[in-house]
């Protein structure tokens, strides 16, 4: 029973971690590139998740049939990851790329106002008249989606620990996505522009890099990123609202900055930090004390470990 | 004495006809409800139900027009109220004498800022959400709670909604009624939702049942899967959370069903709304939800509430949510006093809503009490149905005098507000 | 040479003749006072992202422990009821002894770490706030708060004028200190940190004690404005009301400003507050709704436009000032320089001048 409980809050904590890190590398992709934190990011994670409720709903699909939801899946991820990655693109484009030349904080209000403009984009999305919104006469309120991948307990329905096909949709998805962006980014000629484009812009661009190219196709994969990652927390936890880029932005950051800002790996290990100390401090301690706990733990290992994780332990570029 | 100044305001009203079809001024009523952000959805109900009880009277009492103006308490930044613009709410409406009436606040921390000024100008205030116990009743909040909120030392501040000690209460019978003997409580770590936990947890244990633990959640976070398996395991037969549909209640229930969690789950009424059932998904709610209600469903009203229904059926072509009847019901009690005001200011409209005796009202037939509570005692609860809200039983006429909560009201020390 | 005026002298000015012009209308004056306690906090975190460069996310945090002090130490249901100035300079003292306590293990984080550091004190407050309800009062919020009394007379909560020039006059009072003190050694020292914590180090300026002098101070005077706040309101509110958004929008009022710049800051705080409780209240008005029925399409309440329009502005202001509406060096004689961009964002500038 005690092992029951405690395999069960690794599960639930493992999941929660890697959709963190999902939304996370997207974070840490843009900082890494432009040392901008992108208040915007977890703002576009819910638009994201409004085009996939939306394309539901246009479909008329609204519970597991068989086979055929695996493609209704798979048709969610590519259109919200097109969608997040055109519309991340295109605000890189506007609000960043103008003011890329005038210092960090005026990017990151420029950042917040975008932030504001998504939330409010949200909120009116929400008061489409389609069904999949109630006809849109509760705007504000969170949206159901529909329960797609079932919850059935793969353990069999007696085992007090479950494991659910959805646990295995976010490891599935989630896992072979980030060995594809370490591959793109420590492999291919894109990847290494980025990196060159990080350490050194003006180098970068002697050396013949288009780094606003180079920056806006960070953009394009973080954005896309955002949109995978929002089809698999729409397809978790069900619930979809204009206010929860707030929180899933603010657990991204935190994971990428606990790992070491910049550091894919160093995202994905403080996002599994993250899910797991969530999981564990609501089963074993007070659910009311979880944040505290979080951020406790976070200032620590920063005190510790002063560039995050895996972060390098390269003193700040003079 | 209500009948004779509603004799002399009717008096009046036919020699002001008679002699001239011109206008006697303008009487302004406002609202203040959090207009942006989550809590629109509500909010949005009760306008409806305000602006109906004022196209009701065509606008107009005793030649006066009525003009009516939607404030909002929220600001952009925090999608929520904001403390800062519910003062001011009360400010503009203190400097505005043309204002005799402020519906508001919808959230009761909000209704703890501007109670006080407005008290102090002696305009009256009627609530169609706040159910805090601390703001009228004393001996059930702070010790210096509800004399902080009345300066003045008169009662100025009304309200439509049974309180917290009585919905909280019923919850309790209702869930021990059902044979449960372990219950998880959950609540929001909000003024509504803890408040209504705790007298939940209170009245389970006074009821027998053991109370395996009280957890405050937090409300922006993604899912509870992880304390939903912890309920599952404590092997509770029952779980109430105190909350609302934007303090993520949808997403407690629907975490507490999906880790498997069969017990009956409790809410109060702030889930009482279609976006509640919306955000949880009527699945999850099929058979053992429950949600209290501070009153009747639209749909089991009789008389004046049927009339409501039909109406706003009519003007708003939809379904009016179980919060529209709250403001409707602030609007028109206001109204009629207007209506019975000796003077159409401030203090003669104060006058006349501190005696509104046997309201006729959509809720039933009520009247405000000393500490300017409703009478209206009956509650509801509610199962969730094909989607919709279904009425269960009627509840709570009894569970009063079983809680042993309620103070007699009574009489009000002057309060010196302006002690240190 | 005197090309201008001192932009802080019109500020003060303007402020100081602006209620001779406007009747007592509420509205104007709860504007202007929330713009008064909000420049005030904006002056604190000026001191420590604009003079200093270390970029705090968390200031609500240090507002809320003003305000909760200031009840504490004020309302008569706690034992102390040590009266309005004597809280009012409490909760300074305790606003420095916090910022002392959180920046002393974290203020040798670079940057952005810093800054998450910060972001999370803000979450702890608040979770302490909410769940430590024997001290607290979790989300009751603590009320009532005493008044000012000078000299036998009390400034009641709705003399609204009065509360206004008080206000007015602390900010001043706030707004010399900070002057005098960026002037002085320690300020002089906190802008060589900001520009070049290396260098300065090498001139003997020890970064981190440094750091902490300005992190304290600024704590101290953002926990002053947010006891100014709660006695404002007479109330602390919800620990709700000191979240993340508030942190965003002091932040916003100094950048928007001007980074570094005092009048920056004044005439931040007068654009970003004035624009929530000024225009987005009378923009609502204006397009308000006053037809029946209409409430059911998210698009015609004005209210649901007003993120939109925030977000605009603020895009807007950035793109057009970006060094802000009054940046440092049009401030008068100041030696302070408007902040150097980060290292690597020179090279994304020369870059845009090459392009």
């Amino acid at each position: 029973m005690e092992l029951d409980f405690f395999l069960q809050q690794l599960i639930t904590g493992l999941s929660n971690g890697m959709i963190i890190a999902l939304i996370a590398i997207g974070y840490t992709m843009v900082y890494g590139i432009i040392e901008l934190i992108n208040f915007a990011h977890g703002d576009l994670f819910m638009l994201g998740s409004f085009l996939a409720l939306t394309i539901l709903g246009a479909l008329g699909i609204d519970a597991w049939t068989g086979g055929s939801t695996w493609f209704g899946v798979l048709l969610l991820l590519f259109c919200s990851a097109v969608f997040c990655a055109g519309l991340n693109w295109t605000i890189e484009r506007v609000a960043y790329r103008p003011l890329r030349a005038s210092g960090k904080l005026s990017l990151l209000v420029s950042a917040i106002g975008a932030s504001f403009i998504l939330v409010n984009l949200g909120l009116f999305w929400g008061g489409l008249p389609m069904e999949v919104f109630a006809g849109g006469v509760a705007a504000a309120a969170p949206k159901d989606f529909p329960p797609l991948v079932p919850n059935t307990n793969l353990l069999g329905e007696d085992s007090l620990v479950q494991v659910t096909p959805k646990d295995l949709l976010v490891v599935g998805v989630t896992l072979p996505l980030m060995v594809g962006l370490t591959w793109i980014v420590t492999r291919t000629r894109l990847g290494k522009a980025m990196r060159a484009t990080a350490q050194n812009p003006i180098a970068a661009r002697l050396m013949g890099i288009d780094t606003d190219r180079v920056i806006g196709a960070t953009f394009l994969l973080g954005g896309a990123l955002g949109g995978f990652a929002s089809v698999i927390y729409a397809l978790y936890n069900n619930t979809i609202s204009f206010q929860m880029g707030y929180r899933a932005g603010m657990d991204a950051f935190t994971a990428a900055v606990l790992g070491g800002i910049g550091s894919m790996p160093g995202a994905v290990a403080g996002a599994l930090v993250i899910g797991l100390v969530r999981a564990m401090s609501d089963g074993y301690l007070e659910t009311r004390w979880t944040n505290t706990i979080v951020f406790g733990i976070l200032v620590l290992i920063l005190i510790f470990r002063p560039s995050g994780l895996l972060g390098s332990r390269a003193k700040e570029k003079v | 004495m209500t009948t004779l100044s509603t004799i002399v305001a009717a008096c009046v009203s036919l020699v002001i006809a008679a002699s001239s079809s011109a206008q006697n001024g303008t009487i302004k009523i406002v609202s203040s409800l959090p207009r942006t952000g989550s809590a629109n959805a509500q909010t949005g109900t009760i306008v409806n139900g305000i602006k109906m009880a004022i196209a009701e009277v065509g606008g107009k009492i005793d030649g006066y027009e009525i003009a009516y103006e939607d404030w909002d308490d929220a600001s952009p930044q925090r999608g929520n109220w904001d403390p800062t613009v519910e003062a001011q709410n009360a400010n503009k409406a203190v400097t505005d004498a043309t204002i005799v009436g402020y519906i508001g606040t919808f959230n009761s921390g909000a209704a703890k800022i501007s109670m006080p000024e407005l008290n102090r100008a002696g305009l009256v205030m009627i609530s169609p959400a706040n159910t805090y116990s601390g703001l009228t009743k004393p001996g059930l909040g702070e010790a210096n709670e509800p004399a902080i909120y009345r300066p003045s030392g008169k009662i100025s501040y009304f309200r439509v909604v049974p309180t917290d000690d009585l919905q909280g209460a019923v919850a309790a019978e209702f869930v021990a009624a059902s044979g449960a003997k372990r219950v998880f409580v959950l609540h929001d770590r909000e003024l509504y939702g803890k408040g209504i936990a705790e007298v939940f947890e209170r009245r389970a244990k006074e009821l027998g049942m053991d109370v395996v633990a009280v957890e405050g959640i937090d409300t922006k976070a993604a899912n509870y899967k992880s304390l939903a398996q912890k309920v599952k395991f404590s092997k509770s037969d029952a779980a109430f959370f105190g909350g609302t549909t934007q303090t993520n209640a949808g997403q407690v229930a629907k975490d507490l069903r999906s880790a498997g969690f069969a017990g009956m789950l409790v809410v109060p009424d702030g889930c009482c709304e279609e976006a509640f059932i919306q955000a949880a998904g009527a699945k999850n709610l099929e058979g053992n939800t429950f949600v209290t209600f501070g009153g009747l469903p639209p749909a089991q009203l009789t008389g004046r509430g049927a009339q409501f229904r039909d109406g706003y059926r009519k003007m708003y072509n939809a379904d009016p949510e179980a919060y529209a009847v709250y403001g409707y019901e602030c609007g028109r009690v206001l109204l009629d006093a207007i209506r019975r005001a000796a003077t159409k200011d401030r203090a003669g409209v104060l006058q006349a809503v501190a005696q509104t005796k046997d309201f006729d009202g959509a809720l039933g037939t009520w009247s405000f009490d000393a500490n300017g509570d409703t009478t209206n005692r009956v509650m509801s609860i509610n199962a969730v149905k094909d989607g919709k809200f279904v009425f269960v039983k009627r509840a709570g006429d009894t569970a009063v005098e079983g809680a042993g909560k309620v103070s007699a009201g009574g009489s009000v020390a002057p309060a010196d507000a302006q002690a240190r | 040479m005197r090309p201008r005026m001192n932009p802080i002298l019109i500020f003060f000015a303007v402020a100081a003749a602006l209620p001779m012009f406007f009747g007592a209308t509420g509205l104007f004056y709860d504007a202007f006072q929330s713009i008064f306690v909000f420049a005030l906090v904006g002056l604190g975190l000026n001191i420590i992202t604009g003079f200093t460069g270390m970029l705090n996310l968390g200031m609500a945090a240090f507002m809320a422990i003003g305000a909760y002090a200031f009840a504490i130490l004020t309302c008569d249901i706690y034992p102390f009821q040590v009266g309005f100035w004597s809280g009012l300079l409490l909760s300074g003292f305790i606003g420095a002894l916090a910022g002392f306590l959180i920046g002393a293990p974290t203020l040798g984080l670079s940057g952005d770490y810093l800054a998450i550091v910060t972001m999370g004190f803000g979450e702890i407050t608040l979770d302490v706030l909410k769940n430590l309800e024997a001290i607290t009062k979790g989300t009751q919020g603590i009320n009532p708060l005493p008044r000012p009394t000078i000299g036998g007379w009390t400034i009641e909560l709705q003399d609204e004028r009065s509360w206004y020039y008080l206000l007015l006059l602390i900010l001043g009072v706030a707004v010399l200190f900070v002057r005098r003190l960026e002037r002085s050694r320690t300020g002089r020292a906190w802008l060589s940190i900001r520009e070049d914590a290396l260098a300065s180090q090498c001139m003997g300026i020890p970064p981190k004690r440094t750091r902490m002098i300005a992190f304290a101070t600024g704590s101290a005077v953002a926990a002053v404005g947010g006891a100014l706040f709660a006695a404002l309101l007479s109330s602390t509110g919800e620990p709700n009301s000191y979240d993340f958004q508030v942190s965003i929008l002091v932040l916003c009022i100094i950048i928007v400003g001007g980074m570094g710049s005092v009048a920056g800051t004044l005439v931040g705080a007068a654009v970003m507050v004035g624009m929530n409780a000024i225009v987005l209240v009378k923009l609502a008005d204006l397009f308000g709704s006053r037809e029946q029925g209409a409430s059911s399409n998210v698009l015609a309440s004005p209210n649901n436009w007003k993120f939109l329009i925030f977000g605009l502005a603020l895009i807007l202001v950035v793109r057009v000032k970006p060094e802000g509406l009054v940046p440092p060096r049009l401030e008068g004689e100041s030696g302070a320089q408007p902040p150097a961009p980060p290292k690597s964002q020179s090279g994304a500038a020369a870059q845009g001048a090459g392009a």
